[in-house]
């Protein structure tokens, strides 16, 4: 089974640290939530993963390898960075065509993950005529495209009617049961609560919480209540009343 | 990670955009376009003067035409950091990024080649249509080679447009960059006097050079064609760098 391992994972913006020493493991068959107030390096962490950025030092692992270093990554991690991330005169179809061919994946799973996010019926539509909900459920079918162990979802229920909350809810438990790696990040701790069962807090760059979301809510009345206790100093924005 | 899946991907990518392939065909249409029309017009009244060239004026409509060649060039590169970010998903799926980027121009190059041929030798040949007894044949020297030349020229600049538009990873950007140069600085700098030996070296004055059967100045038409060559690899060399180098 393919683990995320992240070891002493550094990204500094000149003298800002978006990540600073990040060591955590995210383990399969699970579904991991991944927290923090904005600016916390949740999105960071996962471009590092990805290759995307750089970091200034330490290492991203996924199955023990850098994911640079897969011929097909799509097969391996499949991620939700940026619901809109489609060209916006091309089709779903077509887009989701042009990776599927990068990694040499049929094009008949193209179509099975347009009717698994329930785009099939808008599969020939251009992308900028797509609502955030639509461009939500775009971003699911392209993480799902290569069948891989690895999920990354980032803020995926943004723009999502209730009934694709619901739909994703059920979908990354399958998932997980299937013996998948999840990492999925929120600001809803509602829906964190009902979809996670094991939490990763991040404050200004660093891990601030690494265990199972029983353990995690323990003493407070809930997952919401834990959650601003323990980040209460590392908001980057903050407004006192909300806090009292 | 292997060239061809690649590819595939990078010709669906502009395959599936209609703009694309509306500016692509632009290249054609508006050149030869504009050459047909005005030889037609005034193709044979022109033809009396003493300085008419039958065989470089049929590329008139390259004046136009070739704003097309750059916009397809910086379209199909820029379009990957549109507002939709398409860019991180692009190196998600092809994470070898020397692979991703020789993979895209690649295809550019495959796709600019033969329209560019085509589009020169369709100027070549509407245009000595419309000239009747004043028209030449291919078989005339400088003929052939300026055809052909019109197609690597166009080629060259799209794949040098589309190394740009990697630098500047804007469609704004590069147009703004690319269109007054060439519309502007690079005909108004010929007119001044004085240096145009240093003018005849930027790349759409060096490339055009093969357009004429005598070509005058400090550059021939091969060696013209060399230095816009020279050019192409040094933006595409930085476009390179550039996508390296810098997170996405």
């Amino acid at each position: 089974m393919t683990s995320i391992d992240i070891r002493e994972l550094t990204k500094a913006y000149g003298p800002v640290r978006a990540l600073d020493r990040l060591t955590v493991t995210v383990r399969p068959g699970r579904v991991t939530g991944f927290l923090g107030p904005n600016g916390a390096g949740k999105s960071t962490t996962m471009r590092l993963v990805l290759g995307l950025d750089r970091p200034t030092s330490g290492t991203a692992l996924v199955g023990g390898r850098p994911y640079t270093s897969f011929a097909e990554p799509l097969r391996h991690v499949g991620a939700v960075l940026d619901a809109a991330a489609a060209h916006p005169a091309r089709t779903a179809r077509d887009h989701l065509l042009t990776l599927a061919l990068s990694n040499r994946i049929p094009a008949r799973r193209v179509d099975e993950v347009l009717q698994e996010t329930g785009l099939a019926g808008a599969a020939r539509r251009r992308v900028r005529t797509f609502s955030l909900g639509m461009r939500q459920r775009l971003g699911l079918a392209t993480a799902l495209l290569g069948d891989p162990p690895v999920l990354m979802l980032d803020e995926p229920t943004n723009g999502l009617d209730p009934e694709g909350i619901v739909h994703l809810r059920r979908l990354t438990r399958r998932l997980a049961d299937e013996g998948r790696t999840v990492l999925i990040s929120s600001h809803l701790m509602s829906e964190i609560a009902l979809t996670a069962d094991h939490l990763v807090v991040l404050g200004r760059g660093r891990l601030l919480a690494d265990a199972p979301v029983k353990d995690f809510i323990g003493e407070d009345a809930s997952l919401e209540e834990a959650y601003f206790r323990l980040t209460a100093d590392s908001a980057e924005y903050t407004t006192r009343e909300g806090r009292s | 990670m292997m060239l061809t899946p690649v590819l595939c991907s990078e010709w669906t990518k502009i395959r599936s955009v209609r703009s694309l392939l509306v500016t692509l065909s632009a290249v054609f249409v508006a050149t030869v376009g504009v050459t047909v029309l005005v030889h037609a017009m005034v193709g044979r009244a022109e033809a009396d003067n003493a300085d008419f060239e039958p065989v470089y004026g049929s590329y008139f409509g390259l004046n136009f035409g070739h704003i097309a060649a750059v916009c397809f060039g910086v379209m199909a590169t820029a379009g990957e950091y549109g507002a939709g970010g398409q860019i991180r998903l692009s190196l998600a799926a092809v994470p070898r990024r020397g692979l991703f980027f020789g993979g895209k121009m690649a295809v550019l190059a495959a796709l600019a080649l033969p329209v560019g041929l085509a589009t020169g030798f369709g100027c070549f040949l509407g245009a000595q249509a419309f000239l009747g007894e004043y028209g030449v044949g291919l078989g005339t020297p400088g003929a052939l080679r300026s055809a052909v030349g019109c197609g690597l020229y166009l080629t060259l600049l799209t794949l040098f447009s589309a190394g740009v538009a990697a630098v500047v990873r804007s469609q704004v950007g590069a147009l703004s960059l690319l269109t007054p140069f060439i519309f502007l600085i690079s005909p108004i700098l010929y007119g001044v006097s004085g240096i145009g030996d240093v003018v005849a070296f930027l790349p759409d004055r060096a490339g055009q050079q093969i357009l004429h059967p005598h070509p005058e100045g400090v550059l021939g038409a091969w060696d013209g064609m060399g230095v816009m060559a020279l050019w192409t690899a040094l933006a595409m060399g930085a476009g390179w760098w550039t996508l390296r180098r810098r997170d996405a």
